[in-house]
């Protein structure tokens, strides 16, 4: 750059715009050798004539140029000429166009308003023909049965009629028209008052009526009370079915029938009435399904129908469709209500269940009296039969805990629904507790019986008090956890709630308790009656020298032997002694002094008081009964001598051989001494026999 | 007497025989007959009860024809009364039974003067004035004697085969002879049903003769009244077809006796037999019982004893049925229990240990009575 600046300011470049010529003839002169200045002059002289003749080639052409652009502008003006000229005349042509156009439209529009005319005409004249056919055209479809056409037909028209109803030519249409649609609307309420039609014609004739313009309130109350009438007719033909079908048959007639007529009915209801205080329908629905449920429930209680499955498949089927009845009727109190069907199902079997155990167990009952009756005690083992009926009971209430589980099955539409299983839990529970009571109440009526009539063998109360003590110990609660296990395979989750177990077992236990005293009193009073009777009956003033014990003394012996062994095989032994000797002071007087003040010391036996459930306590009540009889009957006699002696040998007899039952020696003792000193003071000559003498008689005997 | 407090008065001998006396209407008085086999030991003590002061009066008196089994004061005449008694010959060793009727020489107890004291006090057994001896033939054993309940002169008998029926002259008016396989143990007038009724127990049954007839079907009768021996009934006063009933099996039980299949009242709040059962006089729902428990109990039966009103709703019934009080004093067993003749509040319970024990109804239920 700086050295084109450079070139260009360089005032010797011949070519460059600074270009001083005579400062470049100086330098030229100054620096050049003569030929150089020769040479240069002769370069120069060329390249000015080489410029020369180019400017003049120049020059020419340029003058071509501007000649030939001459004659085109020339030829140019003469075109321009014609095209002003035809412009012109397409103007000319447009504007007739206009003006021509104008013309048609004018002519043309007269015309057209003339075809519209005639179409609207047309139109009218189409609508006349249609009111004047209409009569004939209603009849015609009322004839063919072709209510619905009639109705559309008569609606549309309806309100042209109303417009012009007064002009005379309409007039007679119209009421031709109404007297064909109130025969129409007669024949409409007669189908629907006939009981021949089927709910769905029910419903069209309905809803033609009510496009008619029928009130809606007469309507729904006609529509009503003809669905309820022809539901009627549905309801008596199950109730005939009642007896002579089975569950599953008269659920799916009910079914098909008088709950898909129902269902029918009601949503015919909904869409003609659009009810929105929906009032009538549930009140309708309850009426209609309380029948049903009731004619249900004679189902459910025949005889036929009490196998579980069949039952369970019936009342399946059953909910299914009440359920899908409900949706439709929505109504609260129906879907409660078939709730309560399914619980009062599964009611009616848990009752159904507890009372054939009670039965069942009856005659087993029944059988072991017999078997006692028959057999003597020593030939039978109470503990089996004990551990038979225990077995049995027990097997029998697990059997029908697990037939109501079939409840809970999970392809039932109720089965997994939580008030099922609920309700299944305490209707379980409901058996067991059931069971457990009703077997108190037979046992306790069995304990009661036993005092005035002398039937059941004691062994069976022996039995039973032990089998209701069994139950309370464990049989409760070993269903109870049955239970539980149950309950925790079908439905899982669920538990059986805090059950009052407590009342069962107060009803078990005051049930083994009556038992027990019932027993006592019973072995008591057989050996008390013997002893009365032979105390009564004897004549002790003149009675001969003792040889031994009387017979009855051996017999009462054996007597309460016999019910010890029995009491022995049920129930332990308990080693302490029982607490009321404990209590009891020292027994300590001579037989021979009999005074007042000694009472004082001892404390009062209570003859009949409730005996406790072991051997002893058993042996014990059975002793108190028998010999405080012996002491109240030697006070009613007069002793002679050797009659007392005769009562010391058979005291001391009794002393002997009863020490051994029971466990409390003191009272034993107690009462016989008491009945030895009543006899000496009931004695004329009261001489005791040497105790010595007394020993080797009992002996002997 | 103080609430709840007991009188006891103790005797010698064992005792089984005591009666109010009918006849007197103002003392509280009792007789007591002891039973001993030893000759002439024998005693009829007679006991009152001062209202007042609460002091105890006795009085002694010899029965020495016998032990007495069981005792009656006639309620025509308060110082006439009728024992039945046993007594033992050691010659033919043998025992008697018969019915004496004796006379007191005074019924007054309570001392006049000192000269009275003393002679009560130092007990000297007065005499009484034997008025029949009445012994029934052969050999049978006699349960207890009653006063006709309106006609002085007459006496029915209850022995072991049936019931007779004695002039006080001590001759025979008529006999009543029960089935003789089963004994009878108690009997009684019906003091309803023109007084001709005697009713007796036998066995478990109650039977009721009309001792005009000689006629051996009873005039009505409870089958199997008690699943054990009946041991004593009475007669409700005011209402003529019930009848309280006590026996071996512990219970009391009231009867209307039209419909003997079922009693309306029954209880078993005895431990032992009940030897005997009493209606109060005056408050027919109160009743008095005596056992071999050694007790003595109170009973209130007032669900049976609601009277209608004259629009046939029933009035409200005052006190709950069951035991009001259990009287514990006794230490042997009560065979007798008797209300005052005199004081509807006042009883006597003896026991056989000698002991007579003076109670009173508590008053919270004589108010609820009364008021």
């Amino acid at each position: 750059m700086a050295e084109a600046k450079e070139k260009e300011e360089n005032p010797l470049d011949i070519d460059g715009s600074n270009f001083n010529p005579d400062m470049y003839l100086d330098c030229l002169l100054k620096c050049a050798t003569l030929k150089q200045v020769m040479d240069k002059e002769a370069e120069v002289v060329t390249q000015s004539q080489f410029l020369q003749s180019e400017m003049q080639t120049l020059v020419y052409e340029n003058y071509n140029k501007f000649i030939s652009a001459t004659e085109t502008v020339r030829k140019m003006r003469t075109d321009f000429k014609i095209m002003q000229e035809e412009m012109n005349k397409l103007s000319d042509n447009m504007n007739k166009i206009t003006s021509f156009s104008a013309q048609i439209s004018d002519s043309l529009r007269e015309s057209g308003n003339n075809v519209s005319r005639l179409c609207g005409t047309r139109q009218l004249l189409d609508k006349l023909q249609f009111l004047f056919l209409l009569p004939s055209q209603l009849n015609k479809a009322i004839e063919e049965g072709r209510y619905t056409d009639a109705v559309h037909d008569y609606t549309h028209a309806q309100r042209v009629l109303q417009k012009y109803g007064n002009q005379p030519s309409f007039q007679s249409i119209q009421t031709e028209c109404s007297e064909i649609i109130y025969g129409l609307k007669k024949t409409l309420r007669e189908r629907l008052l006939s009981p021949e039609t089927s709910a769905s014609d029910l419903a069209e004739s309905v809803g033609l009526l009510r496009q008619l313009q029928e009130t809606d309130s007469s309507l729904q109350d006609i529509f009503l009370s003809c669905s309820e009438s022809r539901l009627d007719q549905h309801l008596q033909g199950l109730s005939a079915m009642v007896e002579s079908t089975d569950i599953i048959e008269w659920v799916e007639k009910c079914n098909n029938t008088l709950l898909a007529d129902l269902g029918i009915i009601v949503s015919c209801y909904h869409e003609m009435f659009q009810d929105k205080e929906n009032t009538n329908i549930p009140d309708f629905g309850d009426k209609i399904m309380l029948q049903v449920f009731h004619l249900f429930e004679e189902v459910v209680k025949r005889p036929d129908n009490i196998g579980t499955e069949i039952l369970i498949r019936g009342l399946d089927k059953f909910f299914r469709k009440l359920q899908a009845m409900t949706e439709i009727i929505s109504s609260d109190t129906m879907s409660n209500k078939a709730i309560d069907v399914v619980i009062q199902c599964i009611n009616h079997k848990a009752t159904i269940q507890y009372q054939s155990i009670q039965t069942q167990f009856k005659e087993s009952l029944t059988k072991v009296r017999q078997s006692l009756a028959s057999k003597g005690t020593d030939t039978t083992d109470l503990k089996d039969i004990l551990n038979s009926l225990q077995v049995y009971l027990m097997q029998k209430v697990q059997a029908s805990l697990l037939d109501l589980m079939a409840f809970l099955q999970n392809n039932l539409s109720f089965g997994l629904k939580t008030w099922c299983a609920k309700a299944v839990a305490d209707t379980c529970w409901k058996v067991v507790s059931e069971t457990m009571i009703n077997l108190s109440d037979m046992v306790k009526k069995l304990a009661c019986l036993q005092t005035s009539n002398n039937n059941i063998p004691f062994e069976l109360l022996l039995i039973l008090a032990k089998l209701c003590l069994e139950m309370q110990e464990s049989g409760v609660s070993t269903l109870h956890t049955h239970l539980q296990k149950l309950l925790e395979e079908s439905a899982p989750g669920l538990t059986v709630e805090n059950k009052d177990t407590n009342s069962v077992m107060v009803h078990l236990s005051t049930a083994a308790q009556a038992a027990l005293d019932s027993e006592v009193v019973f072995i008591g009073q057989t050996a008390a009656q013997m002893l009365r009777v032979s105390v009564l009956a004897r004549d002790w003033l003149r009675a001969p020298e003792p040889r031994g014990p009387r017979a009855v003394c051996r017999r009462v012996v054996e007597t309460l032997a016999s019910a010890d062994s029995a009491a022995s095989q049920l129930f332990p032994t308990s080693i302490k002694p029982s607490s009321d000797s404990s209590r009891r002071t020292i027994w300590s007087r001579a037989p021979s002094s009999f005074s007042p003040l000694n009472r004082i010391f001892s404390e009062r036996i209570e003859v009949f008081s409730p005996a406790g459930a072991d051997r002893a306590a058993l042996s014990n009540g059975a002793l108190k009964v028998a010999l405080k009889s012996l002491v109240e009957c030697v006070r009613l006699r007069t002793f002679g001598r050797h009659g007392l002696q005769q009562l010391q040998v058979d005291v001391h007899f009794l002393q002997q051989r009863l020490s051994c039952m029971g466990n409390d020696e003191r009272l034993l003792n107690a009462l016989l001494e008491d009945a030895l000193a009543s006899a000496q003071l009931r004695c004329v000559d009261p001489q005791l026999m040497e105790p010595s003498i007394v020993d080797i008689i009992c002996e002997r005997g | 007497m103080e609430e709840g407090n007991s009188i006891i008065y103790g005797l010698e001998h064992q005792t089984r025989a005591l009666s109010p006396q009918y006849g007197e209407s103002d003392a509280i008085r009792f007789l007591i007959g002891t039973q001993s086999l030893k000759p002439n030991s024998n005693q009829i003590h007679v006991v009152e009860l001062e209202e007042d002061t609460g002091a105890l009066h006795t009085k002694v008196f010899k029965h020495d024809i016998g032990e007495v089994w069981h005792l009656r004061c006639s309620p025509h005449d308060a110082a006439t009364l009728l024992t039945t008694h046993n007594s033992y010959d050691p010659n033919t060793s043998q025992c008697t039974m018969g019915v004496t009727l004796y006379k007191l020489p005074t019924v007054e107890v309570i001392p006049k003067d000192l000269d009275d004291l003393s002679a009560i006090q130092s007990r000297n057994a007065e005499d009484m004035e034997l008025l029949t001896t009445i012994k029934p033939e052969g050999e049978e054993e006699i349960r207890c004697a009653e006063w006709h309940p309106t006609d002085a002169s007459r006496v029915g008998v209850v022995c072991a085969g049936g019931v007779r029926v004695y002039d006080v002259t001590g001759g025979e008016l008529s006999r009543v002879s029960a089935a003789p396989r089963l004994k009878l143990a108690n009997g009684k007038w019906n003091p309803h049903q023109g007084h001709s009724q005697f009713a007796v127990l036998q066995d478990m049954h109650i039977k009721c003769y009309d001792t005009r007839s000689d006629c051996t079907k009873p005039a009505w009768s409870i089958d199997n009244a008690h699943t054990q021996l009946a041991r004593d009934l009475d007669f409700n006063p005011n209402r003529q077809f019930h009848v309280a009933s006590a026996g071996d099996d512990a219970a009391l039980k009231i009867w209307d006796y039209r419909n003997g299949k079922e009693p309306i009242f029954n209880r078993t709040d005895h431990s032992h037999w009940v030897w005997t059962v009493r209606y109060n006089t005056y408050h027919e729902q109160l009743l008095l019982t005596g056992s071999s428990d050694a007790r003595a109990l109170l009973t209130a039966a007032a669900s049976v004893c609601v009277d209608q009103d004259d629009d046939g709703k029933r009035l409200t019934q005052v006190l709950e049925d069951g035991v009001l009080q259990s009287y514990e004093q006794h230490e042997d067993s009560v065979y007798c229990a008797e209300w005052s003749a005199a004081e509807p509040w006042t009883f006597a319970s003896l026991s056989y240990d000698a002991r007579l024990v003076l109670s009173r109804v508590p008053r919270h239920f004589k108010y609820k009575i009364l008021l």
